[in-house]
């Protein structure tokens, strides 16, 4: 019953708990209530808060009376509810001896504004094993987009509950309503370990976890049951990986615990030059003014450079590399009196020269466009710096046909989901593949238009978009979370610390998931749509528990969602389905 | 010259120590020997002990015209009798029984009441019923002394309708201490036959002569004194006390603090001692050591004890906020005068 000693209002009450009852945090709970002309008034909400007290007693000792039998005392048990919902939307208040009762069937439905949504799909199991449904229009672009997961790292398992929510989307039958199933993918980032590289498989120890579960909650189901998904590994899955580094004709993806399946990506050199990727070499480029113009010219002129031949490699007339120290790098020299560069190591010594040597030290006034030395040496040097990780990547050493094969295409027909292996490569390398992989999917998406939809899933935010200073990989999240719902791009975001990423890309997201936070960080700003008492709780939460914020319901609730199904180890896979290393060769060769 | 002070605060009308002369009538009736007994663990049969006390308030004095013409003082009362069920032994958290207030319109005689109901303009506080009670004079104090009354009633049928029986004939000795009644103060009207001991806080009276009162500073705490048979000088009031210690006086405190004295209901005859008194004087000692307070908790300490504090909270609870009564009775009125208010 409401209480009479605590302020009841429309948006938040306290409860008595009769004896025999039990509320605990996250219940959800509905009272309705009366107004003077008999109308009913229903209030919807969620228990952020319980406590029991010694009621009639007056010193904090009395309990040791109390316990010894020597003083009457009764418990009192109450309850803290915030109002999730007032229907219809009359904010009057709920008077003390209302009658509170749990949130069942349609009454849950009712609290969880389950009825305002036309689509939705399973978002987790509440505290109680009910089902919380999250609005798929909020997620696909059409009332609102984008997911933005955050957590402590290890704990929080934000890519954990990012794949789930691939899987519920893709699994719950929510696209097949609107007939998109076979269209709706996702582009996956891995950037910790080879953990996503079995998605694939079916993970053997997920039926004892989940079944002991069940008997630890008393679940009257399996959880996937009750979520209603099948547990099973993802289906048209692709992986993509960077190639192991090292020349020669057979392009070996760098993975070690994955034998099979992966496929080696590479861009070729003139695509490098032609689709102006060197912008993403410098993921802070634009921090200085001058190294910024610097970048710009040079992505022209090799934009022009590149121009008007669909070789892999680019020719050069006006370089005649000095043989001697660059005979490891193998440099070739067309017929025609021109070089070839057919590697990354041999196009920034093509820029060295261009910048640095030509004139006697004083550089080709047409690419040096009198920026000083200095600057000049940093761009060399940074470039330099990558060549070690992006030599592998960007190639001009083989034929047409074979850099067309190892293209990546994220959109292939027949793959629902790309899993992108970053791990392996540096800092940089990684944000060079991020930024131009989705630049590419924005431009063709751009082009195409919004019928389908693609999940982007992207760890660690606060690296390719950090809050302070700007970077074309930053620019092109931008680009995805502020125009990507109209096209069609889903950016399923997740970082350590929401504080630390962009704030546009933050506040962009329509669904907004916190694990386990640092006490310190949960007091920030950017997690004020978590109540107070929610936000003390992110400190405690466990892996496999999240509170999720979505614009229908305007308090988080805390759900729990199942192991995955997939396996996210190589351990883990079940034996059974595992490839045989035959096909795994020839995987690799291409056959 | 010593002095030391009286434990009990200044506001309280009179203090612990009274110590005025007794004038009736004492018999050694369990030992001649005067010397502190003993206290005896408290048997396992003894199952629940029963803390009672009752509470009463005068809401509102009244002028009362009938429909004949007669007039008279009357007054809205309330009260409260109350139980605390215990077990000695600590084995079940301790109730509250029979907390409910009672109303009533004590009026003077020759008047014709009628029963008086507040009903309220909001719905939440509920209904309050007077129940017309004659007065036994028309003095303006009277209605106050009839409540008072009905309280007492109340109180001494309740302490005895939960108690054992105590029989007072020497060849019935069926009955066994399973119940116990603690009455708050002294015991007031007849006896009803339960075992109810009255515990009284204060000493007002000096009942022991100089010779023997020496005893009551040498007690330690649980210790008792021999039971006396009790006759008041003027009246055939016939009572069992003794005396019992409950904790150590403070060096500041008169040496008598700190000392309760127990009654319970006596035949006239001081022929016999019942075994159930004195097993109840037996465990006297021990159960209100368990129950006694702290100092800090109650002023009163440790004569009030611990379930009578929570149950004096009870009672005042029961009657409701006194000035949310006062508020009603006067709406009540208005109403029944036909003033708006």
């Amino acid at each position: 019953m409401v209480l009479g000693t605590e302020d009841a209002t429309p948006v938040s009450f306290w409860f008595a708990v009769t004896p025999g009852a039990s509320v605990g945090m996250d219940d959800l709970v509905a009272v309705r209530t009366q107004k003077p002309d008999g109308s009913p008034v229903h209030f919807y909400g969620i228990v952020d808060h319980v406590r029991t007290r010694h009621e009639g007693v007056t010193f904090d000792s009395d309990v040791q009376d109390v316990v010894a039998g020597l003083l009457p005392a009764s418990v009192s048990y109450a309850a803290r509810v915030l109002v999730t919902r007032v229907s219809p939307e009359n904010f009057i208040p709920p008077q003390p001896g209302d009658e509170v009762r749990h949130a069942r069937g349609e009454d849950l439905r009712l609290a969880l504004s389950a009825d305002k949504m036309k689509r939705s799909f399973p978002g987790g199991l509440l505290a109680d094993g009910q089902v919380l449904p999250l609005n798929y229009q909020f997620v696909n672009g059409e009332q609102g987009g984008h997911i933005n997961i955050s957590g402590i790292s290890g704990v929080a398992t934000k890519t954990s509950y990012a794949l789930f929510l691939l899987h519920a989307i893709f699994r719950s039958g929510v696209l097949d309503t609107h007939g998109e199933g076979h269209r709706t993918r996702a582009l996956i980032f891995n950037v910790k370990g080879e953990d996503l590289l079995f998605l694939d498989q079916p993970n053997r120890e997920v039926d004892p976890v989940e079944r002991g579960v069940q008997a630890a909650k008393g679940l009257p189901a399996g959880r996937y049951d009750l979520l209603g998904l099948p547990a099973s590994p993802f289906r048209d899955v692709q992986f993509l990986a960077p190639p192991k580094a090292g020349a020669g004709d057979v392009i070996v993806p760098d993975v070690e615990q994955r034998s099979g399946g992966v496929t080696p990506f590479v861009f070729s050199l003139r695509e490098f030059c032609q689709r102006r990727m060197l912008p993403y070499v410098f993921p802070d480029g634009n921090a200085s003014l001058n190294l910024g113009f610097v970048i710009g010219n040079i992505e022209e002129k090799l934009a022009r450079l590149a121009a008007g031949d669909d070789a892999p490699y680019l020719t050069v007339e006006d370089w005649q590399p000095d043989t001697e120290t660059l005979l490891a790098e193998d440099v070739r020299f067309d017929e025609m009196g021109k070089t070839r560069i057919q590697t990354f190591a041999q196009l920034i010594s093509y820029l060295e020269y261009k910048l640095l040597e030509q004139n006697d030290g004083e550089g080709d006034p047409k690419w040096v466009l009198k920026q000083n030395q200095g600057t000049l040496r940093a761009f060399v040097r940074r470039l330099r710096g990558v060549q070690k990780h992006l030599a592998p990547l960007v190639r001009g050493d083989l034929t047409p046909a074979r850099a067309a094969q190892y293209r990546p295409d994220l959109l292939k027909a027949g793959v629902q989901t790309s899993v992108v292996d970053i791990h392996k490569l540096g800092a940089h390398a990684q944000s060079f593949v991020v930024g131009v992989l989705l630049r590419e999917l924005f431009e063709h998406k751009e082009r195409y238009g919004r019928q389908d939809t693609v999940f982007v899933v992207l760890d660690e935010l606060n690296k390719y978009a950090p809050r302070e200073g700007d970077s074309p990989i930053k620019d092109v999240l931008l680009d995805i979370a502020e125009r990507g719902r109209s096209l069609g791009i889903i950016l399923i975001g997740a970082q350590q610390t929401a504080s630390e990423v962009e704030r546009r890309i933050v506040s962009n997201a329509a669904i907004r998931v916190v694990g386990r936070l640092d006490l310190a960080e949960a007091e920030r700003p950017e997690y004020r749509f978590l109540p107070q008492s929610f936000r003390a709780r992110a400190g405690i939460l466990q892996p496999g528990t999240m509170l999720v914020s979505q614009p229908d319901v305007p308090n988080p609730v805390l759900v729990n969602y199942p192991f995955p199904a997939w396996a996210t180890r190589r351990d883990e896979v079940a034996e059974e389905v595992g490839q045989g290393t035959e096909d795994a060769g020839n995987d690799w060769l291409g056959l | 010259m010593r002095i030391r002070l009286d434990p009990w605060p200044v506001d309280m009308e009179g203090g612990q120590l009274g110590l005025k002369r007794f004038e009736g009538e004492l018999i050694d009736i369990e030992t001649p020997r005067w010397a502190a007994v003993a206290p005896k663990a408290i048997p396992a049969r003894l199952g629940t002990v029963y803390v009672v006390d009752g509470k009463r308030r005068m809401e509102s004095r009244v002028f009362i015209e009938d429909g004949d013409g007669a007039a008279g003082m009357g007054g809205f009362g309330a009260y409260v009798v109350g139980a605390v069920e215990l077990c000695p032994h600590g084995t079940r958290p301790a109730t509250l029984r029979e907390v409910r207030a009672q109303r009533l319109l004590a009026h003077a005689p020759g008047l014709r009441v009628d029963p008086c109901l507040l009903s309220p303009r909001d719905p939440h506080t509920g209904h309050l019923q007077y129940a017309p009670v004659v007065a036994d004079s028309a003095e303006p104090l009277a209605p106050l002394h009839k409540l008072q009354q009905v309280m007492l009633a109340a109180e001494q049928e309740l302490s005895h309708g939960l108690a054992s029986r105590v029989p007072f004939d020497e060849g019935d000795d069926r009955e066994a201490l399973t119940a116990l009644t603690i009455q708050d103060g002294t015991l007031r009207s007849q006896n009803l036959g339960g075992a109810v001991v009255g515990c009284v806080k204060t000493m007002q009276t000096q009942y022991l002569p100089p010779d023997r009162a020496g005893l009551l500073t040498d007690l330690k705490p649980g210790e008792r004194t021999p039971i006396l048979h009790m006759r008041y000088e003027n009246n055939r009031i016939t009572r069992f006390i003794w005396y019992v210690r409950l904790c150590e006086a403070a060096f500041y405190q008169h040496p008598m603090s700190g000392v309760m004295r127990l009654e319970m209901y006596a035949p006239e005859e001081p022929d016999f001692l019942p075994p159930i008194v004195r097993t109840v004087a037996n465990v006297s000692g021990p159960l209100l050591c368990r129950l006694a307070s702290q100092p800090h908790k109650d002023p009163r300490a440790p004569q009030n004890l611990i379930p009578t504090a929570a149950l004096e909270h009870a009672m005042t609870r029961a009657m409701g906020s006194a000035d949310l009564v006062t508020r009603r009775l006067r709406a009540h009125i208005a109403r029944e005068l036909g003033v708006a208010s």
